[in-house]
């Protein structure tokens, strides 16, 4: 089991620490900034439970016991000049993270200097720990209508090719893993949900979710920061915080495929490939510039070999999934090409795992991974998930530490980054026709 | 501090800009934000997927649709190493987008600006086009038209620019089409370089920590030819739309609706455009924003869901405003829609006064990040705009300006709406 504290000692990734109400606070004053962002974030285990957890960030946009709808809710948010606060639900590896996040512009930049802070939290703790309920669950007419919306939106997945194809993937070569749970929990298990469920869950994330809080930008000084967030944190329910299961790891096996057939012009094709769990620091980076040589970008050989010299596909890229330790490459192409594109794409794998490859491949590689390192610090949100990945991974490097470990990374790390990849699954959503779109027209001028 | 540049400040939040222009005419913006580590550089051409049509030496150049898109991605490629990886050893991201009117490329990093400038300019100031290139691209260029044509957002958005315009180049997609770009070769895209890649129809906007004499050293530099570019010649299409209301099927598991209206007048001063996109969005936003009741109740009453978006596009040869959503009744979505767009505007004064603090918080974390600083700056200087008029445009806006824009904009015979069913 993955614990839920980490060691304090000078803080966190670069960040500095402290407990509220049992609850890690990390917090990084910057100046630099106009603007601020606090977020709470509670973690558990995925399973069948997350239909119940993806419908409450709808459902707590409904209205609070303060403000009862939507307009509401709006209007105070557009009065505190357009904060955004906003519940999210997503899945991470197989656990299931719902967060709740404060933006807003700085009073200081503002007329009258306003507590932007001071109300921006109490919009947060309506949100989160008074939503607008009927007895022990959301009003019925409230929920009946956002379960609908819910399976709308699970519907409509399907017409989005790239995603659809992305969720089928994972659910292939995940069966039997809560990984292949989707985010929205199903369309099944969303219709066998009663008003009450939520509410069930919005009780056990805060209760016994794996808790924290992230706050950066212009902050106030630390004693009236803490006072605001005490008061905030004050707001939850008694916790017994219970720890997140580990992703479930496969042994290598043999690589299976799935071809299914909708109408579309361009196909997809969605390799799932599995790596081996790493927790040095430094192979953690070697991994990273394996994947970015392989399909990270118009440096990487996807780009390079699959589109540019072989025009196999109009995109090709590979991404690297941390929690599952997956490694996930998504192609856009035509159905002519694309078993040539998939042994394209494995050769090109192979070669880069034999170590073949030019220095100067490592080297973008090398370039790309540290100027984006590098600006991890130039923006509020992206420092916030930098270091939220990073606790959630209990890996206490800042982005400096790690462009450190990028700086000092060779050729051998690189490949070593790159051992032990596996295909595990191959997805093809391709076309079993010709399309024929039916059109009519009508008016004056048709 | 530069002589070269007019130095101007931001009375609200601070932020400075630098105005400039090279020997040729290449309008350049600096913004010197030395708080971030990223520095983020474009070059914007007035030239987009409207630009179909131009007089040289006498005689009219008409092109196929899709010939600005094409060219983009062709001048992404030269003689020597590949662009892509050249930027990429420097840790630099680049890219390009086309859209109706405007093609724009830029590229951000940490370090280098000399290097990644230089290369950036370089890219615009020489088309290396080979009947063998030109070739090749079509394939990739194909691909990515497919990929769009699967999007029933994509399809129906077309459709209805179809609806309201019965001639002008903004109903074709900004690709073109599979079968339009077919007509493309070296020869056309040559003459549209030619046409339009030029000095006097360009702005470099450049944020992030900069030196701005660098900056203008390098654009002074750069090869761009000098000279305006044609005018463009297009229909102008004011008249009533062409058909009221369009239908496809595509194999999706929920239908689309999208409707809106078109512009019925052009408005040849900038200010005065910018102002009236300003009052468009606001009236769009009060009726249907997340504050709204009329979206409220539309959406107990199941009519729209929380996909529904309201837009406004505005140039200086067309504009519009477009409603999309999903719909398991669309006909029941569009008559509600079009009642909410046409019902008398009932924004109040304390109505205005909380869009103008969202509007004002919007406009601070607007210079939060360079990339968008950078925008910004460049379409601003593309069309003459003073910089930093935000704020002051926002506090401008009357109630009045807000319902007569309303009248002005919902006319019957300027309305269309499409559905895309499932088939």
């Amino acid at each position: 089991m993955v614990g839920p504290t980490l060691r304090f000692m000078d803080g966190f990734a670069g960040f500095r620490t402290t407990h509220i109400a049992g609850i890690p606070v990390l917090w990084r004053a910057d100046r630099r900034f106009k603007t601020f962002r606090v977020a709470l974030y509670a973690r558990r285990t995925h399973d069948e439970r997350a239909a119940a957890r993806s419908m409450l960030p709808s459902l707590l946009l409904q209205g609070t016991e303060r403000d009862h709808n939507r307009p509401a809710l709006a209007r105070r948010m557009h009065d505190l000049y357009g904060a955004a606060v906003h519940p999210m639900s997503s899945k991470v590896g197989e656990s299931h993270l719902l967060c709740f996040a404060l933006d807003s512009v700085s009073g200081r930049c503002l007329p009258d200097r306003p507590d932007q802070l001071g109300d921006g939290l109490g919009l947060l703790a309506d949100l989160l720990a008074r939503p607008r309920l009927d007895g022990d669950g959301f009003p019925s007419d409230v929920f009946d209508l956002e379960r609908a919306q819910t399976l709308n939106m699970i519907r409509t997945l399907a017409d989005d090719k790239g995603s659809y194809a992305m969720e089928r993937a994972i659910a292939c070569a995940c069966e039997g893993e809560p990984m292949a749970i989707p985010e929205h929990g199903g369309l099944e298990a969303v219709e066998k949900l009663g008003r009450a469920d939520p509410e069930v869950a919005r009780r056990d994330f805060l209760t016994h979710g794996a808790m924290w809080a992230v706050a950066m930008g212009d902050l106030p000084d630390e004693s009236e920061l803490e006072a605001k967030i005490s008061a905030f944190l004050a707001e939850l329910p008694e916790r017994d915080e219970q720890p997140v299961a580990p992703a479930v790891v496969v042994p290598e096996r043999d690589a299976t495929r799935t071809r299914e057939t909708t109408d579309l012009r361009q196909s997809k094709l969605v390799m799932v490939f599995r790596a081996p769990k790493q927790t040095d620091g430094q192979e953690r980076v070697g991994r990273n510039l394996f994947v970015s040589m392989f399909g990270g970008g118009a440096h990487s050989r996807l780009f390079q070999e699959v589109r540019e010299k072989r025009s196999l596909a109009y995109y090709a890229s590979a991404g690297l999934d941390r929690h599952k330790d997956f490694v996930l490459v998504q192609v856009g192409l035509d159905r002519d090409s694309i078993e040539a594109a998939e042994t394209e794409i494995l050769n090109q794998l192979a070669a880069l795992q034999r170590g073949e490859f030019e220095d100067r491949e490592l080297d973008t590689a090398r370039s790309m991974m540290l100027s984006s390192l590098r600006t991890v610090d130039d923006s509020i949100g992206q420092r916030v998930r930098f270091t939220t990945e990073q606790w959630m991974q209990q890996n206490d490097r800042s982005p400096e530490d790690v462009s450190r470990l990028c700086a000092a990374a060779t050729k051998d790390h690189a490949v070593a980054g790159g051992a032990g990849i596996w295909l595990d699954h191959s997805y093809v959503l391709t076309t079993a026709r010709e399309t024929a779109h039916g059109e009519t027209a009508h008016g004056e001028g048709s | 501090m530069s002589d070269r540049f007019e130095h101007l400040e931001d009375p609200v939040v601070g932020e400075r800009v630098q105005l400039g222009e090279t020997s040729k005419g290449l309008k350049i913006r600096v913004a010197p934000t030395d708080r971030f580590r990223e520095m983020s550089a474009m070059i914007t051409f007035r030239y987009g997927s409207t630009d179909l049509g131009f007089d040289v030496a006498g005689s009219r150049h008409s092109s196929p649709e899709g010939v600005a898109h094409y060219l983009e991605h062709k001048l992404f490629e030269d003689d020597e190493l590949h662009v892509f990886e050249r930027f990429g050893q420097r840790g630099a991201q680049v890219n390009a987008m086309t859209g109706f009117g405007r093609t724009t490329y830029y590229f951000n990093a940490t370090t280098s600006l000399e290097e990644n400038l230089q290369d950036l300019l370089h890219l615009v100031s020489n088309a290396h086009l080979t009947d063998e290139n030109v070739e090749k691209e079509r394939g990739i260029i194909a691909q990515e038209l497919r990929m769009y044509e699967d999007s029933p957002e994509y399809r129906g958005f077309f459709d209805l620019l179809r609806c309201f315009y019965r001639e002008h180049p903004v109903r074709n997609p900004v690709g073109g089409t599979v079968e339009s770009i077919q007509g493309i070769d070296v020869a056309e895209l040559t003459a549209c370089y030619d046409a339009y890649y030029r000095c006097g129809n360009a702005a470099l906007a450049v944020a992030g920590p900069v030196d701005s004499d660098a900056v203008f050293e390098l654009a002074e530099a750069c090869a761009l030819r000098a000279g305006e570019a044609p005018v463009s010649r297009c229909p102008e299409d004011l008249g009533p739309v062409q058909a009221t209301s369009h239908e496809r099927a595509m194999e999706i598991a929920r239908p689309r609706v999208l409707l809106g209206f078109k512009e019925r007048s052009l408005v040849e001063d900038v200010s005065a455009r910018v102002t009236r996109d300003l009052v468009t969005r606001i009236w769009l936003d009060h009726v249907f924003g997340a504050a709204s009741d009329v979206r409220e109740e539309l959406h107990r009453k199941g009519l729209v869901d929380d996909s529904l978006s309201a837009s406004y596009t505005g140039d200086r040869a067309f504009g519009f405003a477009v409603l999309a959503c999903e719909s398991d009744e669309p006909d029941r979505a569009v008559d509600a829609l079009r009642g909410a767009l046409k019902a008398p505007c009932t924004i109040e004064e304390s109505d205005l006064e909380r869009v103008r603090r969202k509007m004002l918080g919007r406009y601070v974390r607007t210079f939060e990040s360079v990339q968008p600083v950078a925008m910004g700056h460049g379409d601003e200087a593309l069309e003459g705009l003073a910089p930093f008029g935000a704020v002051e445009r926002m506090r401008s806006v009357t109630v009045d300006d807000v319902r007569a824009r309303h009248a002005e904009l919902c006319r019957d015979d300027s309305f269309a709406s499409v559905v895309v069913r499932a088939d």
